[in-house]
C-alpha cells in the first residue's frame, strides 16, 4: 500500500432519521467523569460512551476501522483524551465535513490521521457510504474511493504541517526535525 | 531576572516590527492576528499561513498531571522556559477522590522539581479569572493554555488561545509550536443594553444566530460603540465565550479601561497591537443591542438559543451562579440585587461560585454573599465546581440545571438523561425565586 493511502471498513455515526450527527462534541467523545486517566490505554473503553446510541462502539470497532462523523466533530473542550480514545482503539481515520478547531490541532498534533470531506453529507444521504462498507483514501492527492460500491468521492488533501506531522509520528518529534532544519 | 530580560529583548524586537510595518504606508492593512503572529515569527505573514512561534505564558490547570506524562514520554528532562508556565489547579479542587488528589499530587511535585514559580494552588480559584488578576492576560502578549476558554484573555488585548495535552507538552519541551495565521471575523456591536440584559445575553445571542462552528479555524475581534461601555468583566464573558463559536481567539482593542486595571497588575511590560484600520476582514458581522431581551441557550448545544419569553415556565432543580463565564463580583452582585430579602423555591438548590479568591472576598466584604446566603443559596469554593460534572452538584437522571456556565452539552454536568439550560446571572437568579425560568426584568 501507498504511503499516503488509508484504508479501513467505515462505522458511519448516523442518528435515529438516518442522517450523519452533527456537533458531537468532546463530552459526547469522551465524558468528564473519565478525565482524571491519564494512561492512553485505558481510554478506548470510553470512546463515544457518552453519544445516544452509540455506546457499544468500542466493543463493535475492530483496528484500522474508519470513523465517518457530521459537520463540527469535536467541538468544544480542549480535552486530548477525545482523540485519545481512537488511538487507544487503533482507528485508522476520521473522516467529517468540518472538525472542532482544537480537536482539529490536537489530531494533527498527536499524529492522527483527521480529513475534511465537504460531500460527506450528501454522500452518506444518497447511501454512497454505508457503514461496514471498505473505503481507500488518499490524503495526499485527495481521491477517496468506495471500494464495496466502487464509488469514487474527494477530501480535502492535508496540508503540509499536518502531513509532515504525521509522519513524523507527532509533534514532538516534528519539532525537533524543525530545530535542525 | 530571566524572565525581565527576555521581555526586554522581545519589546525591541516587537518595536522594529512595528516602525517596519508603519514604514511600509502602502501594504498596511493587517489584522491584529497577522501582526502578533508576524511579531512572533520575526517576519510578515497574512491569514492561511503556518509560522513557529514561542509564546509568552503557557497555562494549565488539573491536566498538568496528565501533561506531564506526556512530557516525560518526550524524554526531555528540564522545562526549557519554566518562568513561562503558569499552573493553576481549578478543575476538581479540593480533590474529590483519590485519583484527582494522586494528580494534584503529581503536579506539585513537578512544580517544586522543575522550580515553577507561577504555581496557584487549589485556593487562588478559576484559572482564567486568576491568570487575568496576576496580570498575566496582557495586551500584545501570545498565550496558549491548555483550556478551550483561554480565549478569555482577549477582553485585555492579548492572543490567546486553547491547545491540547500533548501540544502543551511539547511546548514545555521545546518552547516552539506551530500555529496556523488565523483570518478573521469582525463581530460589530452598537446601541446600549436595556435594563436587566446583559453581556451574556449578547454573546448567547451572537452564538445563536452564527452556529456553534462559524468561527472554526478563524479568529473573532469584537468592537463597536456597545462594548466600550462594557466592563471588563463583562468584555470577559464575551471573549471566554468565543470559543463557543469555535474562536481560535476573541480579540478586544485595549483602550483606557483595561490600562487602567492593568496598572497594579500587569507582570512585564507590554505593548498594544491593534487591527489596521484597512485591515482585511473576512467578514463584519453587526448587532444592535438596543432591544435585546434576556437570551436562553437550550438543550444540548450553546447554540441552541431562544428569547426568554419562549422559555418561561420551564422548570429546573438546580441553579448555578459562577464559573469562568459569570463568576466576577458584578455578577454576584446582580444576582444578589435580584435576591436580596427573598428567599429562592423550595424545590431548587442554587450554587454559587465565586470565580477567584479575590471576587471571593470583595463579595463578602460588600455583603453580598450575606444576601445569597440569606436567600438560601449554596456558596462553594472558587473553582470550576459542577460545571464540567465532576464534583460538587452533579445532576441525577431526570435532573434540569439551570447555569450561568459556558456549555450545556449533554450530560456535561452528570447524567446524560440530565438537561441543561444557561442564561445571564439576572435570569438564573430571577428563576431560583419562581422554581422555574423567568424573565429577571420583572424583579429588577
Amino acid at each position: 500500500m501507498e504511503e499516503s493511502v488509508l484504508s479501513g471498513r467505515i462505522w458511519v455515526l448516523l442518528d435515529r432519521k438516518e442522517r450523519l450527527i452533527e456537533d458531537i462534541d468532546t463530552d459526547q467523545i469522551y465524558h468528564n467523569a473519565f478525565l482524571h486517566i491519564t494512561e492512553l490505554s485505558q481510554m478506548g473503553q470510553y470512546a463515544l460512551g457518552n453519544l445516544e446510541g452509540w455506546k457499544d462502539f468500542p466493543e463493535k470497532v475492530h483496528s484500522g476501522d474508519i470513523l465517518v462523523a457530521g459537520r463540527n466533530f469535536g467541538a468544544g473542550s480542549s480535552r486530548q483524551q477525545a482523540v485519545d480514545c481512537f488511538t487507544a482503539l487503533n482507528i485508522g481515520l476520521i473522516l467529517a465535513p468540518s472538525f472542532g478547531a482544537i480537536y482539529f490541532r490536537n489530531a494533527v498534533n498527536s499524529g492522527f490521521p483527521v480529513l475534511k470531506c465537504a460531500a460527506l453529507d450528501e454522500l452518506v444521504a444518497k447511501k454512497a457510504l454505508e457503514t461496514g462498507d471498505k473505503i481507500e483514501v488518499n490524503f495526499r492527492s485527495g481521491e477517496g474511493w468506495d471500494i464495496s460500491k466502487d464509488i469514487s468521492f474527494k477530501v480535502e488533501p492535508m496540508s503540509a504541517v499536518q502531513y509532515d506531522i504525521l509522519k513524523a509520528e507527532g509533534l514532538f518529534n516534528y519539532g525537533k526535525k524543525l530545530g535542525h532544519e | 531576572m530571566i524572565a525581565t530580560l527576555l521581555s526586554g529583548v522581545r519589546n525591541d524586537i516587537l518595536f522594529t516590527f512595528l516602525a517596519m510595518t508603519f514604514n511600509k504606508g502602502g501594504i498596511l492593512g493587517k489584522t491584529f492576528s497577522e501582526k502578533i503572529l508576524g511579531l512572533k515569527a520575526g517576519k510578515e505573514v497574512q491569514a492561511g499561513e503556518v509560522v513557529t512561534v514561542s509564546p509568552d505564558y503557557i497555562l494549565s490547570h488539573d491536566n498538568s498531571a496528565a501533561i506531564f506524562e506526556e512530557f516525560k514520554k518526550l524524554g526531555t528532562r528540564n522545562v526549557k522556559c519554566p518562568q513561562k508556565l503558569v499552573i493553576i489547579l481549578d478543575h476538581v479542587v479540593p480533590a474529590s477522590s483519590e485519583q484527582y488528589a494522586l494528580n494534584h499530587k503529581i503536579i506539585r511535585e513537578f512544580v517544586a522539581e522543575q522550580k515553577i514559580q507561577n504555581f496557584f494552588d487549589i485556593f487562588f480559584g478559576i484559572c482564567h479569572q486568576v491568570f487575568s488578576e496576576n496580570g498575566f492576560a496582557l495586551p500584545g502578549k501570545l498565550i496558549l493554555g491548555a483550556d478551550s476558554h483561554t480565549t478569555s484573555y482577549g477582553a485585555f488585548g492579548a492572543f490567546a488561545a486553547g491547545i491540547g495535552r500533548s501540544e502543551v507538552a511539547s511546548l514545555w519541551a521545546t518552547d516552539e509550536i506551530w500555529l496556523r495565521v488565523p483570518e478573521t471575523l469582525k463581530i460589530e456591536i452598537e446601541g446600549k443594553l436595556p435594563s436587566g440584559v446583559y453581556a451574556k445575553d449578547v454573546i448567547l445571542k451572537i452564538i445563536g444566530e452564527e452556529g456553534a462552528d462559524r468561527a472554526n479555524y478563524r479568529a473573532v475581534e469584537f468592537t463597536g460603540n456597545a462594548i466600550k461601555e462594557f466592563s471588563l468583566a463583562s468584555r470577559l464573558v464575551l471573549a471566554n465565550m468565543a470559543a463557543e463559536i469555535g474562536a481560535k481567539n476573541g480579540y478586544f482593542e485595549p483602550d483606557e479601561k483595561v490600562l487602567q486595571w492593568l496598572k497594579e497588575r500587569a507582570r512585564e511590560k507590554f505593548e498594544v497591537i491593534t487591527s489596521d484600520p484597512d485591515a482585511k476582514f473576512e467578514a463584519v458581522l453587526k448587532y444592535d443591542i438596543s432591544s435585546l431581551e434576556p437570551q436562553v441557550a437550550c438543550p444540548h448545544t450553546v447554540d441552541n438559543i431562544k428569547p426568554v419569553s419562549e422559555v418561561e415556565g420551564e422548570e429546573f432543580h438546580q441553579a448555578v451562579i459562577g464559573t469562568c463565564t459569570n463568576g466576577r463580583f458584578e455578577d454576584l452582585e446582580v444576582a444578589a440585587r435580584v435576591l436580596k430579602g427573598k428567599k429562592i423555591h423550595p424545590k431548587v438548590r442554587v450554587l454559587v461560585i465565586p470565580a477567584s479568591r479575590q471576587e471571593y472576598l470583595f463579595a463578602l466584604k460588600k455583603g453580598i454573599l450575606e444576601i445569597l446566603v440569606s436567600a438560601g443559596c449554596v456558596i462553594l469554593n472558587p473553582g470550576c465546581g459542577p460545571c464540567l460534572g465532576a464534583h460538587q452538584g452533579i445532576l441525577a437522571p431526570g435532573e434540569v440545571a439551570l447555569s450561568t456556565a459556558n456549555r450545556n452539552f449533554r450530560g456535561r454536568m452528570g447524567s446524560r438523561e440530565s438537561k441543561i439550560f444557561l442564561a445571564s446571572p439576572a435570569t438564573v437568579a430571577a428563576s431560583s425565586i419562581e422554581g422555574k425560568i423567568t424573565d429577571p426584568r420583572k424583579f429588577l
